[in-house]
């Protein structure tokens, strides 16, 4: 099988046409794939309770793709469906994408289930706190996640320390808590080399002149696809500043004005609401490296404020409340 | 006799037409990702990856100028890119799932009206297309009616040989000047024997049945079921060798601007937004339902061509897993 797509695990590293290098690819398994068959279990076990006592209307988990070891989010609304629910490498997606207001409308009415990984409920804790949504309105199963695949993955294949994602390597939240259920439970994880963490230190040690190429550069690839909004959870204005064209705020044509402006306005914008999840990242079709400018956005809130995306609710947001002490020595 | 070319000479030919001032587009490496991008020498062709989008861009860029208009003491002036500025190009390095797709698309853009602008790049580019012997699981050419080693859309096809080197086949008039142009380059075929063609294992799909199936079944279930799941992204649409849909805006402030055209999707909610607000496709199944049916039917209906070749782009892509090849597989099976 060869390298066209990120699904691939890029074995392609010399100038020779269709020649394989596959000498630096780690093939050894990071945990034991039965940890994903035993959360697989859980789930399903738990649908199914909650279909026969009635408690929720749809479970929002994932199932598996028509190709091997690809998965999609689905909306089980019966228990046949539910049946089907998967957890694997795959389950990428942060599924509270579908727990804004405006997506709910095209869930069924009443309580739904949802399967999160760790990261996830950073992400429902985040929605909580901005009202949309209760956390009694919801079922929340947690999973005992070991970690997912990056987005150059081969899908085919079982995780190994090459192809998890980033954020999995720099996991705090391998166990959700403050769930209604653990699904599975942890196996012994190794130490993995922080990458994202070591990226992010790298453009942090460049000129400011240099730090502005680097973005430039990764700007003038986007497209303008926009998977980095439709994906975030937390992008869930229905009126985008940025489609907007009585005035334009924001060009939207893919050039190096708007791109660079969509890109900033975007990190604004989650800056103190960002969970973490780097979906924005793992879509980006154009291999944009998204997620240092929220980390970046993040560690700044938390030198600032002492704010970090945690999974408990929190009311007030770090740039949506004031305090006599805060910090405005930025201000010049 | 076949002529061949080594790829050593694959190489030259590439320095040899930018030493004549010929713009040569072709897949490049930067990172991990290959795009179709201009050439500054023959070694940064890069023949690995099927590139992250497809050849379109060629002839339907991202974004274009249409005009451009500026105000200068009290007076405005409104100008036309000149087109005759348009460089010579040649596409290389073409797979087929990317070669054939601007034959399909001189379909509507000469249909009620003349696109100048990707009707002139179609004019003054030749497309070396390669016979593609590299697949993956996202790959099923074969089932919308192209194939590995499709020729069409080629001006000049290369087949790639075991041991190295290709053979070099004239498909039209402006491949065999081509090649009538850098004899000096090739040589006459020896006993090395093609490369085996990368054919998808993918079930077959009918698409006429298809066709028929969709006329009937505008309202379905169908379209709740897979486009639920639908972020409303552009990614399909805009990583497609087929989708062709464009916005113009204006962009600029009050000294001048342009009016610029640039790549749009039917998966975007504001896509079918009218100027009252109301919105015909109003939920994300309704988008989906039309991407579809663009594909296979209205197009089919319209120009008796299928809107895609099995590229797999849209399904390596999609942000939320929608795979358009199990979409018509249970739309096949109906």
């Amino acid at each position: 099988m060869a390298a066209l797509g990120r699904h691939r695990a890029c074995p392609y590293k010399g100038t020779n046409y269709m020649t394989v290098n596959n000498q630096n690819i780690d093939t050894s398994p990071l945990v034991d794939p039965a940890c994903y068959a035993a959360a697989t279990a859980a789930i399903r076990a738990e649908a199914a309770r909650l279909f026969e006592t009635g408690e929720v209307t749809a479970v929002v988990g994932y199932r598996a793709g028509r190709r091997a070891g690809t998965v999609m989010p689905e909306v089980a609304v019966t228990a046949e469906a539910a049946a089907q629910l998967i957890f694997s490498p795959g389950c990428q997606n942060n599924l509270t994408l579908f727990l804004s207001k405006a997506k709910r409308d095209a869930l069924p009415k009443g309580k739904v289930a949802i399967v999160v990984k760790g990261c996830d409920l950073r992400a429902l804790a985040g929605l909580i706190g901005e009202s949309q949504l209760k956390r009694d309105e919801v079922h929340v199963i947690g999973v005992a996640c070991p970690g997912v695949y990056g987005a150059a993955a081969d899908h085919s294949r079982p995780l190994t320390a090459d192809s998890a994602a980033k954020k999995c390597r720099e996991c705090k939240v391998h166990l959700p808590e403050g769930v209604d259920l653990v699904a599975g439970t942890l196996p012994e994880l190794k130490e993995l080399p922080p990458l994202e963490a070591q990226e992010l230190a790298r453009l942090e040690a460049m000129t400011p002149q240099e730090r502005w190429a680097f973005w430039t550069e990764q700007f003038s690839r986007c497209i303008r696809c926009l998977a980095c909004r439709q994906v975030c959870p937390f992008c869930f204005c229905t009126q985008c500043l940025c489609d907007r064209n009585r005035p334009q705020a924001v060009d939207t044509s893919p050039r190096p004005a708007g791109n660079t402006a969509w890109h900033l306005v975007r990190a604004m914008h989650l800056a103190g609401r960002c969970s973490g999840c780097a979906e924005c990242e793992r879509v980006c079709p154009m291999d944009i490296p998204l997620n240092l400018l929220n980390r970046k956005m993040a560690q700044e809130l938390y030198e600032l404020y002492g704010f970090e995306a945690g999974t408990q609710p929190q009311e007030q947001g770090a740039l949506t409340s004031y305090r006599d002490d805060d910090d405005e020595s930025f201000i010049k | 006799m076949p002529k061949t070319i080594t790829e050593q000479n694959l190489h030259h030919l590439i320095d040899a037409l930018l030493a004549e001032g010929v713009r040569v587009i072709g897949p490049k490496r930067a990172d991990a990702l290959t795009i179709y991008a201009p050439l500054a020498n023959g070694e940064e062709l890069d023949l690995d990856q099927l590139p992250r989008r497809s050849a379109k861009e060629a002839f339907f860029p991202p974004c274009e100028t249409i005009l451009s208009f500026e105000k200068r003491d009290g007076k405005i002036t409104v100008s036309d890119p000149d087109l005759n500025r348009l460089p010579e190009t040649v596409l290389i390095g073409v797979r087929p799932c990317d070669a054939v797709a601007p034959g399909i698309l001189d379909a509507v853009f000469s249909w009620d009206y003349d696109d100048p602008f990707y009707l002139e790049r179609r004019k003054r580019t030749t497309i070396i297309g390669i016979a593609c012997t590299s697949a993956d699981d996202a790959c099923f050419c074969t089932a919308v009616g192209c194939s590995p080693d499709a020729r069409k859309g080629s001006d000049l096809f290369l087949v790639p040989l075991q041991g190295g080197g290709f053979v070099v086949e004239a498909m039209d008039g402006k491949g065999s000047a081509l090649k009538a142009r850098y004899e000096a380059l090739l040589a006459t075929s020896g006993s090395a024997q093609p490369l085996p063609l990368a054919v998808p294992a993918v079930d077959s799909l009918d698409l006429e049945k298809i066709r028929t199936w969709l006329a009937g079944n505008f309202e379905h279930p169908l379209w709740q079921e897979i486009a639920s799941r639908c972020a409303g992204c552009g990614a399909c649409a805009f990583l497609c060798p087929a989708c062709h849909c464009f916005d113009i805006v204006d962009e600029g402030g009050e000294a001048g601007g342009c009016r610029r055209k640039h790549w749009d999707a039917c998966g975007f909610g504001k896509f079918t937004m009218h100027a009252s607000a109301h919105n015909p496709r109003d939920v994300q199944p309704q988008r989906y339902r039309n991407r579809i049916m663009h594909k296979f039917k209205y197009y089919a209906d319209k120009f008796n061509q299928t809107l895609c070749t099995g590229c797999g782009r849209c399904i390596r892509w999609c942000p939320v897993g929608i795979d358009i090849k199990a979409v018509l597989d249970e739309i096949n099976k109906k």
